[in-house]
């Protein structure tokens, strides 16, 4: 489904480059579950958002189911978000404006679904996630696990087929941040989404079925966990 | 989505109350500006345009031979033989009627007695207006010479009603005619306006000068219609032709005009339109715009500098499928909502404020003037403030980088975006200074004008109009008057004091060297007591007097007069107009009765008990003003009393020639006032939404023991600096404009040097005052609470 070649990523500052990322070459098959790992400043993020298509790579070939998206125009990217990648971030980032019920309808808008099947969707999501009686309120009257479980909510929206959570349990406590992660271990397990995270955490790491370190920018050790 | 994105706005908006307040009022007080201008622009603008065939209907002006076969002067009017002459001779011509310029004249219905504004028109004239008649039809009305026709209003004032068919009217208390037509009032804004229209027949049969077709007499109106798309050019051409074969001039002393141009563009110079009010138009459009723009600007402002909120807002959209249009949609509908708020306050503001402005510029303007185009105009503007105002931030928002902004990192972008926004806040600020200093000059300039001595006391100076029995009975009414210590000096003279000019050149004088006169020279006629009465200065000579029978032969002239005929010691000296002589008896200072901004033509004043027209009194200051005048109404009503008594005081006549500067005065005082008012409530929002970004900075500031100045100077100096700029700029560009302005007067103040840094100083202290309010309240907050806040 991913296919990274010889990834590279430095920033050029007066004409000393910065690397983030080195020779980064791995595959991400579709189903999987991988856990980026790594210190700060290890380039785990960039990794991600290179994945995600928010960073281009200075240099090397990504491949995202089968297509070359090294560099891609705006409006393919978009059409990309809208009907394969679902984004889960550290800090929820849902929108202040928007009730619950209208932040998970917002993707299924942009992609331009019916309001009947919006509806059903929404409805289904909701009660999923037990927030029906909080579709109502506005995220910063929501605790933080509530606030999370929403914006994953919205990442599924769109059905899509990877999500990509940069440290989604960051802000969480521990017990709402194990609620999180057995959620995506029973979205990868049940419903065959892939699903990359970023993490600090080797017990959430645990949850996925492959881990990549990083230092340095460049991927030391490529393990499968072993259930 | 629009749904969504129409709710998330109205969300917004009662979020940020202080912004969108400042928002909304902002672009409503712009709007109502801008509407109200508009209002009298669409006003100004359609004069003369009301009637369907209003593009094909022409008048006739009359040039006058300068120096050199240039044109000296052109003005409204036409000679008796001109219509008919165009009309048997021109292809092109299909209706002509010929008018006189209407007059206000005694109307009545038995004693229920009125002066409303006559007119006497040839029947052609319905075939260039599409009057709507009430009563009666245009064939018939003005068929019969002792037929009327009236306007609405006037039925109603004479009879109550509008059902006044063949009822009689008498009109100068000397005449009674048959009413065969009413119509509704016309449009205000038109040139030929009357309460009561005769037929041209009448006028023949009761006045002499009327009835005579003639080629001398430039005293009448003549309205004609040429055939559709008639090639005004090849017409005047053709009537140059007409003019040659009827008379001796040998250039084109009567010409036809666009009517419909006449009020816009009725100033001309060597016979060519040069513009007129228009100027005046443009003047105001472009005040009207400004204004709008500066309450734009403060949106622009208010949402870029919101920009790092909503930067966020944008990532996150992009990141879950939004493309580019669909936030720049959202964000347009934002400002359209906004708009649309502020729209509705605009109109209400308007309803609200149009009875004053109505009262200040003495007009009558309503929304009803808006018809549906002009409705579908204010939508147009509504939309295009909405684009203007969203643009900026809608293209500027949604271009950020997903990312960049959830990673908090729209540093890079600074430098640019705040270096507009201060370019935004200093073009507001300089129109505003601008305003300000044109405020100051025109006001200045006024007040010049009004100090220019007049040339005479005209405090205790009354007039009335000479009608009626007055004309036969005045020594009567002079010897009453004069027996009941009321007046201490009164006379008769053809025209006002403060009159138009009554211009002929037919004059002659000792020792002329060009063959013909080519000066425009003013003539009024009196009896005795014209100097002693008006108390002008005279120079040399003496006034009228009943000691000297030779006097029906002597004239007074002007100062200017005996220069332009070079004359060392004018009286006993002779001059001839007319062809007839006359002595000079005594010569007077030139005194301002026309325009005060310019030197007004030289004067000779005829001895002619015939030629009435005005009797000025000079009022008896030992009495109380209002037993004077009440004695003055009690023997004028003994003597006259068909006529209602009409008193009028020289000094307010001498006032109402300054209504043309007063209105610019008024409007640009109004409209400069509301500029500085939207762009401090700009600069308003651009410092509370600095001080509330950098409230921790404060705070940490605080700890570190910075003072509540220190605070407050960081806060305010960028600012202020900014409209120190703007100081700077806008300055030397009205200096600039103001002076340009100035010399179109030939009696013109100079801008004095105080004028600028009071304009100056003034919007620094305004600025200051705004920004400083805000500052003194972040930087008295206590730092714990700002501290907390993160």
């Amino acid at each position: 489904m991913i296919q990274l070649t010889n990834i590279e990523k430095y920033y050029a500052n007066k004409g000393v480059k910065n690397y983030v990322l080195r020779l980064v070459t791995t595959t991400i098959n579709q189903g999987e579950f991988v856990s980026i790992m790594g210190p700060s400043g290890a380039g785990k993020s960039t990794l991600l958002n290179i994945i995600g298509m928010l960073e281009e790579p200075t240099y090397g070939t990504y491949h995202f189911m089968g297509e070359d998206v090294t560099s891609l125009s705006e409006r393919k990217r978009i059409e990309l978000y809208r009907n394969h990648i679902g984004f889960v971030f550290q800090a929820y980032h849902l929108i202040d404006e928007m009730t619950v019920y209208e932040n998970i309808e917002a993707p299924l808008l942009y992609k331009k679904v019916g309001s009947a099947e919006r509806a059903s969707r929404i409805a289904d999501l909701l009660d999923r996630f037990n927030i029906v009686a909080k579709k109502d309120l506005f995220p910063n009257q929501l605790s933080g696990g509530q606030q999370q479980l929403v914006g994953i909510a919205r990442a599924l929206a769109a059905q899509p087929s990877i999500i990509l959570a940069d440290e989604p349990t960051g802000n969480l406590q521990s017990a709402q941040a194990e609620e999180i992660m057995s959620l995506f271990k029973k979205l990868n397990e049940e419903e065959g989404i892939t699903i990359i995270q970023v993490t600090h955490s080797e017990k959430n790491a645990q949850y996925g079925n492959r881990i990549l370190h990083i230092a340095d920018g460049v991927v030391k050790e490529d393990v499968a966990v072993l259930s | 989505m629009f749904k969504l994105n129409l709710k998330i706005a109205l969300r917004n908006l009662w979020k940020n109350k202080t912004s969108s307040f400042i928002n909304v009022i902002g672009l409503a007080i712009g709007l109502a500006a801008c509407l109200m201008l508009l209002l009298y622009v669409t006003y100004e603008w359609n004069f003369d345009k009301q009637a369907k065939e209003a593009a094909n209907v022409y008048t006739t002006m009359t040039n006058i031979e300068g120096d050199n076969r240039k044109i000296s002067g052109t003005f409204e009017g036409s000679v008796t033989a001109f219509g008919p002459a165009i009309k048997a001779a021109l292809p092109e011509v299909m209706y002509t009627a010929r008018m006189d310029y209407g007059k206000e004249n005694l109307i009545a219905n038995g004693t229920n007695a009125f002066k409303r504004k006559s007119k006497f028109a040839e029947t052609d004239i319905f075939k260039m207006y599409d009057y709507e008649f009430i009563q009666g039809n245009a064939k018939t009305a003005l068929n019969n010479p002792n037929s009327i026709l009236l306007t609405e209003s006037t039925a109603k004032l004479l009879f109550g009603s509008t059902d006044v068919l063949n009822k009689v009217v008498r009109f100068k208390d000397k005449y009674d005619l048959n009413i065969t037509a009413v119509i509704r009032d016309q449009a205000e804004n038109s040139s030929n306006r009357f309460d009561y229209l005769m037929p041209w027949s009448f006028y023949e049969s009761i006045d002499e000068s009327a009835k005579s077709i003639n080629w001398s007499n430039y005293s009448y109106v003549t309205l004609v219609r040429l055939k559709e798309n008639a090639d005004l050019a090849a017409v005047n051409k053709k009537i140059m032709g007409v003019i040659k074969n009827n008379t001796r001039d040998d250039f084109q002393t009567q010409a036809l005009f666009p009517l419909s141009k006449l009020h816009l563009y009725g100033k001309f110079e060597d016979g060519k339109s040069i513009g007129g009010a228009i100027e005046q138009i443009y003047l105001f459009v472009g005040l009207a715009f400004g204004i709008l723009l500066i309450a734009c600007i403060n949106f622009m402002n208010m949402a870029t500098a919101k920009s790092e909120k909503r930067a966020k807002e944008v990532g996150i959209k992009k990141t879950i499928g939004a493309n580019r249009t669909s936030l720049i949609i959202q964000f347009l509908t934002e400002s359209m909502v906004l708009t649309f708020i502020a729209v509705i306050i605009a109109i209400a503001l308007l309803e609200l404020s149009l009875p004053a402005f109505n009262h200040l510029l003495n007009i009558n303007l309503g929304i009803s003037y808006f018809n549906a185009a002009s409705w579908t105009g204010i939508l147009a503007i509504v939309l295009a403030t909405g684009l203007i105002a969203g643009s900026y931030p809608a293209f500027y928002l949604s271009s950020f980088n997903p990312v960049q902004t959830l990673k908090r990192k729209i540093g890079s972008k600074g430098q640019w975006s705040v270096s507009l926004r201060q370019v935004l806040v200093v073009g507001q600020f300089c129109f505003a200074i601008i305003l300000i200093v044109a405020t100051l000059v025109i006001y200045r300039q006024i007040q010049y004008i009004k100090n220019r001595p007049v040339g005479f006391d005209i405090n205790a100076l009354v007039e009335i109009p000479q009608d009626g029995q007055l004309k036969g009975k005045y020594e009567l009414f002079k010897n009453e008057l004069l027996q009941s210590g009321a007046v201490s000096a009164i006379f008769q003279s053809s025209v006002s004091l403060s009159h138009h000019g009554s211009n002929f050149m037919d004059v002659a004088w000792e020792g002329m060297t060009k063959p013909t006169n080519t000066v425009l020279f003013n003539q009024v006629a009196t009896t005795y007591d014209f100097i002693k009465t008006n108390g002008i200065k005279l120079t040399d000579g003496r006034d009228f007097s009943k000691n000297f029978a030779s006097d029906s032969v002597g004239v007074l002239v002007s100062a200017s007069a005996v220069k332009v005929f070079g004359y060392k010691n004018a009286v006993g000296k002779t001059m001839s107009a007319f062809g007839d002589k006359y002595h000079i008896i005594g010569v007077f200072d030139d005194y301002v009765w026309d325009s005060p901004y310019k030197s007004n033509n030289p004067m000779v004043v005829f001895f002619d008990p015939r030629r009435t027209g005005y009797i000025t009194m000079r009022l008896n200051e030992t009495n109380s003003l209002q037993s004077n005048i009440e004695t003055i109404i009690k023997i004028t009503k003994g003597i006259n009393p068909a006529f209602p008594v009409e008193v009028k005081f020289l000094n307010n006549l001498y006032l109402e020639k300054y209504n043309a500067e007063k209105t610019l005065g008024i409007l640009s005082n109004l409209f400069g006032g509301l500029a500085i008012f939207v762009s401090c409530l700009g600069l308003f929002g651009l410092v509370a939404y600095s001080a509330e970004q950098r409230t921790k900075e404060f705070g940490v500031r605080k700890v570190l023991g910075a003072s509540v100045a220190n605070l407050m100077q960081l806060l305010s100096l960028s600012f202020l600096k900014m409209i120190a700029v703007a100081v700077v700029i806008a300055i030397p560009v009205s200096y600039y404009a103001m002076g340009k302005w100035l010399i179109k007067f030939e009696f013109h103040t100079h801008i004095s040097w105080w004028i600028m840094p009071v304009a100056a100083v003034g919007t620094l202290l305004m600025a200051l005052i705004t920004v400083s309010f805000q500052a003194y309240k972040t930087a008295k907050a206590n730092p714990v609470d700002a501290l907390k806040y993160e």
